[in-house]
């Protein structure tokens, strides 16, 4: 196809030429299709999927005055940080070709007075984010403001995919489809190992087309930029690599090699895994760097909304020599390309890595290029495994999140809000998306009975109304009840945070409570690149000052669980050790460089590799320990690792304790344990899995602990602004944990209780991945070995263990335990 | 476990109560009922089965202690829209069921209860109490200094970390000085977590009896 004439002005003005995959998506979207196009960052995606209605409206005979109801295109954006990126990246366009088609952006950071302003008049393109359409869904006008929609656009598909979000999104465009039958849907997505089932999950295709959906039109299609962008991933490889760890954490060590690093080039991103890391790592430059103070900057969630976008400022006007940031500047339209990608630590997955490569080098046809910097030897490890596994194209699949039953409430409530519905029609419309397409009669019959009548057990709900059945439809009418859901809307966040500000009342980001409450009036903490002074906290707001003295603070920390290695990282890790193929990565600088340390494992015991399971057994002061390695990420380990404990346990009496990291795990005991192939075997048997599983790791506390995020989906505990609650508010608050007890006692089968349960046991403990590992291990060798002391893959294990922690037991046998404790230490 | 106040002999009772063992008073505080039904009442969709069970909770209490007056020291009742006809209806029934086992009720006012159009008949209420000369009213606030006083509204809850980076929460009785303030009764009610200074005392009763948490607990 020819570049549309339409668009001609705009890429002459420009002496661009468009791309063929660029060519292929107007062409596409012309012919009325709907698809997913995948490409790196950086490639002008974004051009892509928007040209394309954009010359549709322009050739369109010119209708006389403004558009009734100009809605056309909406572009739904992951992050409400990228969304005035990405109006910037729209309206380029359209201020040569079009100047009479307006772009706004409605997201939670929307000033009140453009909100007004759309809630009046929509304009020919929308930003918005998954929340805020489901928020305009609520608006009984909605059906008909949108009633010249022609396309939805899906940013950054993937990361929506596998999450709540995206599930909420799917439901939204259900409702636009149902609405509007030839609507088309564009998804924009990175690399990932699962794009058929990205778009399929996005833009579901009725498997059997009946009476009432029409027949979807033609197939959705895939496109591929298929532009090669060269990926280049190096290492820094320590100068003293005995004197580097073999695990665990070497701090900052290798700062000073990156400080000459980020002389070198005018621009970098420093990326770390956590939040904490970044204020760390600033630190670290800065004092190695002072006179680098006004072109150093740091990038995190928590920082505050204006402090984040005078940094992205600093970067689109090349002021900034470095920014260390974390997953919060993975994503954005294609701005501001860096000369250089650092990461420091783990890259954890390679399409993750590459993602963040991609923030380098963005213009086609330049390389992107990353340099790992490591904090231990196995990472230097998994750089180089994470550069043969994108060379071999082998990338992380994200797999799509089912049946949800909070959202699923939630949504219905906005649905009813919005325009009362027809139960038989609305289930067609859920079932109608990827996520619901198996919901069954009992779930279905179940979240309907939730927003009327407080579920089956109609005993236990008596006065209690949400949704009112008008006329055999379903509504929700009452004007406190809808302000009230309006404002739990798509509240998908953690912990309850305290906003840090100084007196004057400048706002410098939020951190957890748990970590202000361990900080006392006078106290110091690092947050935000600065060294400050708590003066108090109240109403979840804590005041601070800088910091005048020197003394040690505490950096800020951020819960949250540790991410795993991807099992396809963990996998190309254990290739590349494989000795077998040793010879063939022989040229690996990193392997050269760890070469000294894996001779030393491979000559005390063996090296470990995912073929066949190690298992090493050692003596030491503490008792006697197991280690063994499946290689599967240290979630499925910490689940392994309990299991076992369990296992064995229950036979032999001892108490057992168990560690993991991303390589394997360990068990330890005063006695009782030893090699025996056979035991080994039962304990790693996949009987009675789920049943142990559940008996050993307490699932109950952790289902309680989870519950929270489904209460608050669920609209089972409300959202207010800090300071604002109101006194009415007050007396309906209650903690999640208390809502638990209560459906526990008094509706036992709530199917948000089950939900917990299954969550927690899908994506904490992994059970689909755990009973898997265990599946490949029953058919491998086990290869017992006794090793003399710790091997070198066994001692960042066995290091672990005082950091293990699994709360276990009632309340009361927890606090005799402490008080055993107590006692024995005061002896 | 027993514990004086001033020098008037108190029990605390595993069932978050006090007894007054010189007159056989026991006294609870916070109870909270129709708290679900409040939250009915506004599309929250909680089941209910608390305000029963509360009201079984404590009359069993009331009658294996042998007690002989059962003091309320506030928040009996949680909200106007939670006292529904069957709540006063079950409340009804249950302070007949104390009356004929000689068991007197008086109600100290709380701030919720202070809400209420009408309180339900039979009920005695009162802004302060004293019992064996001992204060009983709602908000600590109130309480004399130097005047031995048991007071309840703030819900406290004791936070003991294990030092492994969790911790347990257990509702808990706080003596400050004269004061003790009681935990919430109500099963369905959240807590405060106390910030206990240098020579308080914590009880918690995460089992069948009470504990005191030593000091080093606290942190």
């Amino acid at each position: 196809m020819r570049t549309p004439r339409a668009l001609l002005p705009f890429f002459k003005s420009r002496g661009w030429r468009a791309f063929p995959f660029q060519r292929e998506c107007w062409q596409a979207y012309l012919d009325g299709r709907s698809g997913l196009l995948h490409a790196p960052t950086g490639l002008g995606k974004t051009l892509a999927v928007w040209l394309g209605p954009l010359a549709e409206e322009i050739s369109r005979r010119p209708s006389p005055g403004p558009a009734r109801q100009p809605l056309t295109v909406l572009w739904i954006t992951p992050l409400r940080a990228l969304a005035s990126d990405t109006l910037r990246a729209l309206r380029e366009p359209l201020a040569e070709l079009a100047p009479h088609l307006e772009a706004e952006a409605r997201t939670g950071d929307t000033p009140s007075a453009l909100r007004q302003r759309l809630r009046r008049r929509l304009p020919f393109a929308l930003v918005t984010t998954p929340e805020s359409l489901s928020l305009m869904l609520t608006h009984g006008d909605f059906r008909e403001r949108t009633a010249n929609l022609k396309c939805v656009v899906v940013d950054e598909w993937h990361e929506l995919l596998g999450t709540k979000r995206g599930v909420q999104t799917e439901l939204c465009l259900a409702r636009l489809r149902r609405w509007h039958p030839g609507l088309r849907i564009w998804g924009l997505s990175a690399t990932l190992g699962n794009l058929a089932e990205a778009r399929d999950t996005l833009i579901p295709t009725p498997t059997t087309p009946t009476s009432t959906s029409p027949s979807a039109g033609p197939e959705p299609v895939i496109i591929s930029a298929d532009l090669r962008k060269p990926v280049r991933i190096d290492t820094l490889i320590p100068r003293e690599i005995d004197r580097f760890p073999w695990s665990g954490h070497i701090g900052t060590s290798l700062a000073p090699q990156v400080v000459r690093r980020l002389e070198a080039a005018a621009s970098t991103l420093l990326f770390t895994n956590t939040r904490s890391q970044t204020e760390i790592w600033f630190q670290e430059l800065l004092a190695l760097r002072p006179d680098w103070k006004d072109e150093l900057a740091m990038h995190h969630g928590s920082l505050d909304r204006k402090e984040r976008e005078q940094v992205e400022q600093g970067l689109r006007e090349g002021r900034l020599r470095c920014v260390v940031c974390t997953s919060s500047l993975d994503l954005g339209v294609d701005f501001s390309p860096v000369d250089q990608v650092i990461q420091v630590g783990s890259p954890k997955g390679i399409a993750r890595l590459l993602q963040r490569a991609g923030r380098s080098g963005h213009q086609p046809g330049r390389t992107s290029r990353v340099l790992g910097v490591p904090a231990n030897a196995l990472e230097l490890v998994e750089f180089a495994a994470a550069r043969h596994a994108a060379a071999r194209h082998e990338i992380e699949a994200r797999r799509p999140l089912l049946r949800p039953l909070d959202l699923l409430v939630q949504h219905l409530v906005t649905c009813a809000i919005g325009e009362p519905f027809e139960a038989a029609a609305m289930r067609r419309e859920i079932q109608s998306t990827f996520a619901f397409r198996d919901l069954g009669d009992e779930e279905w019959n179940w979240a309907l009975g939730f927003i009327s009548n407080g579920g089956r057990a109609l005993a236990s709900y008596p006065r209690y109304r949400k949704a009112r059945l008008v006329d055999g439809r379903y509504l929700v009418d009452d004007r406190r009840l809808v302000q009230q859901h309006r404002m739990s809307i798509g509240t998908i966040s953690s912990d309850s945070q305290v906003s840090v500000r100084f007196a004057n009342g400048r706002t410098l980001g939020s951190v957890e409570e748990g970590f202000i409450s361990r900080i006392r009036p006078g106290g110091q903490l690092v947050f935000a690149g600065r060294r400050l002074e708590l003066v108090r906290v109240r109403d979840r707001v804590a005041t601070v000052r800088p910091a005048t003295r020197r003394a040690k603070g505490q950096i800020a920390i951020w819960g949250g669980s540790k991410m795993p290695l991807t099992s396809e990282l963990a996998h190309a890790l254990s290739d590349l050790l494989d000795p077998a193929a040793g010879a063939a990565h022989a040229d690996s600088g990193e392997l050269r460089a760890v070469a000294p340390i894996l001779a030393i494992q491979a000559c005390w015991s063996r090296i470990p590799s995912d073929r066949e399971l190690l298992v090493e057994f050692t003596r030491s002061r503490d008792g006697e320990h197991l280690f063994l390695f499946p290689f599967a990420g240290r979630l499925v380990h910490e689940g392994l690792g309990a299991l076992m404990a369990f296992r064995i346990s229950r036979d032999s009496g001892e108490s057992i304790v168990s560690t993991r990291n991303d390589y394997g795990f360990s068990l330890t005991a005063r006695r009782g344990l030893r090699i025996d192939t056979a035991a080994l075997r039962e304990a790693l048997s996949t009987d009675r899995l789920l049943d142990d599983l559940v008996a050993c790791l307490n699932t109950a506390e952790l289902s309680r602990r989870h519950f929270r995020e489904i209460a608050r989906v669920a609209g089972l505990i409300l959202q207010a602004p800090p300071g604002r609650q109101r006194r009415s508010q007050r007396e309906i608050q209650s903690s999640a944990s208390l809502l638990f007890e209560v459906l526990q006692r008094y509706d036992p089968e709530n199917l948000l209780l089950r939900q917990s349960e299954r969550e927690i046991l899908e994506n904490q403990l992994q059970v689909t991945r755990l009973r898997e590992c265990l599946l490949r291990l029953e058919g491998q060798d086990i290869v017992p070995v006794e090793t003399a002391r710790l091997s070198p893959m066994a001692f960042p294990l066995w290091a672990e263990r005082l950091s293990s922690t699994m709360p276990g037991g009632t309340a009361a046998s927890r606090l005799e335990a402490m008080l055993a404790e107590l006692e024995a230490a005061a002896r | 476990m027993h514990l004086d106040l001033d020098s008037t002999n108190l029990e605390l009772l595993p069932g978050l109560a006090v007894l007054l063992p010189a007159s056989r008073t026991l006294v609870v505080a916070d109870v909270h009922l129709g708290k679900s039904a409040a939250f009915r009442a506004r599309g929250l969709a909680v089941p209910e089965g608390d305000t029963r069970r509360d009201l079984e909770r404590l009359r069993v209490l009331a009658g294996s202690t042998a007690s002989r007056r059962l003091v309320l020291a506030g928040d009996l009742f949680h909200s106007p829209a939670g006292l529904t006809p069957e709540i006063e209806d079950a409340i009804a029934a249950w302070l007949d069921g104390l009356g004929d086992l000689g068991i007197p009720v008086t109600l100290v006012l709380g701030n919720h209860d202070r809400k209420l159009r009408h309180l339900p008949g039979g009920l005695a209420t009162a802004d302060a109490l004293d019992c064996d000369g001992i204060a009983v009213v709602h908000d600590p606030a109130d309480a004399e200094p130097g005047t031995p006083t048991l007071a309840g509204h703030l819900h406290p809850v004791a936070r003991i970390a294990d030092g492994r980076r969790t911790s347990l929460r257990l509702p808990c009785f706080h003596l400050r000085d004269q004061l003790l303030t009681l935990p919430a009764f109500g099963s369905f009610t959240g807590g405060r977590i106390v910030e206990p200074r240098l020579g308080d005392r914590l009880f918690v009763a995460p089992g069948d009896r009470v504990l005191e948490v030593p000091a080093d607990l606290w942190r």
